[in-house]
């Protein structure tokens, strides 16, 4: 899949892409720490290990990170 | 002016708080015809009224309405629909001119002197603008794409590397479908909801040190309480606009992705 | 000698927290985007690079102002 920088973007096209890209940013990242957060957050609960809930939070915000990169930064 | 009767007994100046928000019916045996209901259909009249004024028999040269009308309609088609929908946008005109106009009359009553009170505060409202656009983008991405191909090319993107796609997939499905309907009530709300409260309290420092407590001391704190309400007055108008636009906006976006999904 | 209270924060601390922890990433997001635009007016055709990296840029400082918002929760009550 070409970079971002690399593909032959028709100037119709250019604000919808910049746009799609910058509001769905945020919405990756807050899916990623409530979807893997509270994964963490039941583990914990089960478990009793309070450490959980953080871990889970931040692995969400590296995977969200991750997707964004791969999706948009490459 | 409710809220001032409200804090009458006391002698400290208190902030207004949800109390604002309280909807009381205005007509005594019909408990749901409260103010924002009445706004909402007035809004609804004023947007009918406006747009079979402009459009309702229009001419080659434009007279009076039908130029404010043709400036509303080139300003949606041209920074709303035409980015995200292409060659499809005048499909879509009908549904996005009315969102638009709609949602920029319900925001605007929050500052019109006597009524002052913005509908979209109330979260009803946007919920069900948002929910009927969520409704529409799985309709249609299921119509266009296949039941299977619509979530298919919404989880799996091509080019990732084939083992993260366990770990991304539920990423990307909890953030179209259900982030992304609830941001989109959300934000319109909590700005309006928010400006609401701003403007109710500067206008409240204003009142009570200049009219109700009038003391030498705080007389230049409620002159600042009317100057910042002059200013946040103009602040909220022009948010006003932008989060009428950025609904009409998210709105086509939605609509856009599901007809053509992203390569 | 007993040690009174000199001072003391009560009511939501949450919001106080999330409220300074908003003040990074609102300049940082700031920075961002002015410089994109700033480069952007130099070298225009450079716009694909450009707006690459602005977004790379923004999403990590997001991630900040998002951890700040649910760090209440994180750590505990």
């Amino acid at each position: 899949m070409p970079a971002m920088s690399e593909k032959k973007i028709r100037p119709e096209d250019d604000g919808r892409d910049f746009a799609s890209a910058a509001w769905s940013i945020p919405s990756y990242l807050l899916s990623g720490m409530i979807l893997y957060g509270g994964a963490g957050w039941l583990l914990s609960k089960w478990t009793g290990v309070v450490a959980f809930t953080p871990i889970g939070l931040i692995l969400g915000v590296a995977l969200s990170v991750y997707l964004v990169y791969r999706k948009y930064g490459r | 002016m409710s809220t001032l009767t409200l804090l009458a007994p006391g002698d400290e100046f208190t902030p207004p708080g949800l109390e604002l928000f309280d909807a009381a019916p205005i007509i005594s045996g019909v408990a749901w015809f409260t103010k924002p209901v009445l706004l909402a259909l007035l809004s609804t009249i004023i947007v009918i009224g406006f747009c079979w004024s402009a459009f309702g028999s229009p001419k080659l040269v434009p007279r009076g309405v039908q130029n404010i009308g043709e400036i509303g309609y080139m300003f949606v088609r041209d920074q709303v629909a035409r980015p995200f929908l292409g060659k499809d946008a005048d499909r879509w005109m009908g549904l996005l001119l009315s969102m638009f106009f709609m949602v920029w009359v319900w925001n605007l009553m929050g500052v019109i002197p006597v009524v002052q009170f913005p509908v979209a505060s109330h979260i009803a409202f946007p919920i069900v603008l948002a929910l009927s656009v969520y409704i529409l983008k799985i309709y249609l991405g299921v119509k266009h794409q296949g039941a299977l191909g619509y979530f298919k090319n919404m989880m799996f993107p091509p080019g990732l590397p084939k083992p993260i796609y366990v770990l991304l997939a539920p990423i990307e499905f909890l953030s179209n479908m259900i982030i992304a309907p609830f941001t989109h009530a959300v934000r319109l709300f909590a700005n309006m909801f928010a400006g609401h409260i701003i403007l109710a309290f500067f206008s409240l420092v204003g009142f009570w040190f200049l009219f109700e407590k009038l003391t030498p001391l705080g007389a230049p704190l409620g002159v600042i309480g009317v100057i910042m309400t002059i200013a946040m007055t103009g602040f909220e108008m022009f948010i006003q606009f932008l989060q009428a636009f950025l609904f009409a906006m998210l709105a086509a976006m939605y609509i856009g992705n599901s007809l053509h999904a992203d390569h | 000698m007993a040690m009174g209270i000199l001072a003391e924060v009560t009511g939501s601390l949450g919001s106080i927290g999330y409220g300074l922890a908003a003040i990074g990433p609102g300049i940082g997001v700031g920075i961002i985007f002015g410089q994109g635009v700033q480069a952007i007016a130099r070298q225009p055709e450079a716009y694909g690079l450009i707006r690459q990296n602005m977004l790379l840029g923004f999403v990590l400082t997001e991630a900040l102002a998002l951890i700040g918002l649910v760090a209440p929760f994180m750590f505990g009550q």
